[in-house]
């Protein structure tokens, strides 16, 4: 049951792990050779995605909400789409960092158009993939390509935020569930963390959240450990709920 | 790592520490939060290294001078198009591949058209995008970005 359910979850990797075994049984060269090709990735990814990881933490809980909305929101006119370019330009890393980023601002209410810039701009615009393309192909190619790119990027937002709508977008992890324990009302009996020890962790003689519910179906199981907790201590609020005001409502103090 | 990675570095603990100052619970609530929608990423992501690395394997940098430098300008620019889009190799490679190309003759319109699919459009990082930002998102921008390519490469042909 369990070996099922983690499968069903990560049917890529899954898939991919079949395919080299089968390579590596049939033509173990050319398997050494993607997995020699494969390293240089996975360098680049371990420098970036730690990094990665901190900016979306400071989106979440440092950058107010208003803040986005002005910056990139829908009202923002050219100033965000701008803003969006210069945001997408100046970062390092390979595409799929931009994804947690961007999934990020739009939970914070950003624009699909300026998400299209954002996305756009990271994959295609790079200061040092400049100076290479200049340096290979000349600052004329380059520069026009450049343009040309930015130009097509403008028209692709417009394009994607007119035909793409916000409930076209999968619904997002946190917006599935809230999960918080109320310090106070916990007995520390640490029934949740033997049964749930991938949400829940004690620290002390406190229950704590270790992880946030990823997909539906981790909010149904997390439902059961609700209604396990014999304190009533655990709360998870099933829709965008501002984390500020589940704080006070349940009192939590701040230090 | 270059410098602008080292950059990247420096602004995100910056702004790592002051979100810390500012509000230490609301910080590591978002770090919980993030926790789950990374961990959740992380397979896919090394999955999807793993692909590259396949497809690099099967689509070599030599197949795809072949491929760029052939006659017929107008299939070749789709099929560079194509092979973009599919394989993601560093700027580093792919420049100077290019580079090489053009200096002995070779059309600049399937080059082009590869340059760009092969930043813009992500075959290999598509499941990825689908499951972050849905089906119709995803499938939009990707097969828009790989029509501006095209675009793009023949404006580009006229111009220069």
């Amino acid at each position: 049951m369990k070996i099922v359910e983690i499968a069903k979850k990560n049917k890529l990797p899954l898939l991919v792990a079949l395919v080299y075994a089968g390579l590596f049984l049939f033509s173990p060269d050319q398997a050494m050779k993607s997995v020699g090709n494969s390293v240089y990735y996975l360098l680049e990814m371990m420098q970036v995605l730690p990094v990665i990881f901190l900016l979306t933490v400071v989106i979440e809980a440092l950058v107010p909400k208003e803040m986005i909305i002005r910056g990139f929101g829908k009202n923002s006119g050219i100033k965000g789409n701008l803003l969006a370019l210069l945001l997408g330009s100046i970062s390092a890393g390979p595409v799929y960092a931009a994804f947690p980023i961007g999934k990020s601002l739009l939970k914070k209410g950003a624009s699909i158009s300026n998400i299209v810039i954002i996305l756009s701009a990271w994959a295609v615009i790079k200061v040092p993939m400049l100076a290479n393309e200049a340096k290979f192909l000349g600052v004329n190619f380059m520069a026009v390509r450049w343009v040309l790119t930015v130009t097509a990027i403008f028209v692709m937002a417009y394009m994607v935020g007119k035909i793409v709508k916000k409930e076209d977008m999968p619904a997002d992890a946190s917006d599935l569930g809230v999960l918080q324990i109320n310090e106070d009302y916990c007995i520390g009996c640490g029934l949740c963390a033997k049964r749930f020890p991938e949400y829940y962790e004690m620290t002390g003689n406190k229950a704590v959240v270790r992880k946030m519910p990823e997909d539906e179906e981790a909010v149904e199981a997390l439902q059961a450990s609700v209604k396990l907790c014999p304190a009533k201590a655990i709360i998870l609020s099933l829709e965008d709920v501002d984390s500020e005001k589940v704080r006070k409502e349940l009192n939590i103090s701040n230090t | 790592m270059d410098i602008f990675t080292v950059l990247f570095w420096v602004i995100a603990i910056i702004l790592t520490v002051i979100s810390l100052v500012k509000d230490q619970k609301k910080t590591f609530e978002a770090m919980k939060k993030s926790k789950g929608m990374m961990g959740n990423m992380l397979g896919e992501i090394v999955a999807i290294i793993f692909i590259i690395g396949l497809v690099l394997t099967l689509i070599p940098p030599e197949t795809i001078k072949q491929v760029l430098g052939s006659a017929n300008t107008l299939t070749s620019t789709v099929i560079s198009a194509l092979v973009g889009s599919i394989t993601l190799i560093p700027a580093f490679v792919a420049f100077p591949l290019v580079g090489s190309l053009v200096t002995v003759g070779a059309s600049i319109v399937p080059a082009v058209a590869f340059l760009t699919t092969l930043t813009m459009v992500g075959m290999v990082t598509f499941p990825l995008e689908k499951k972050e930002f849905g089906m119709k998102f995803a499938l939009t921008r990707n097969l828009l970005s790989f029509g501006f390519a095209v675009v793009i490469a023949l404006t580009m042909g006229v111009i220069l």
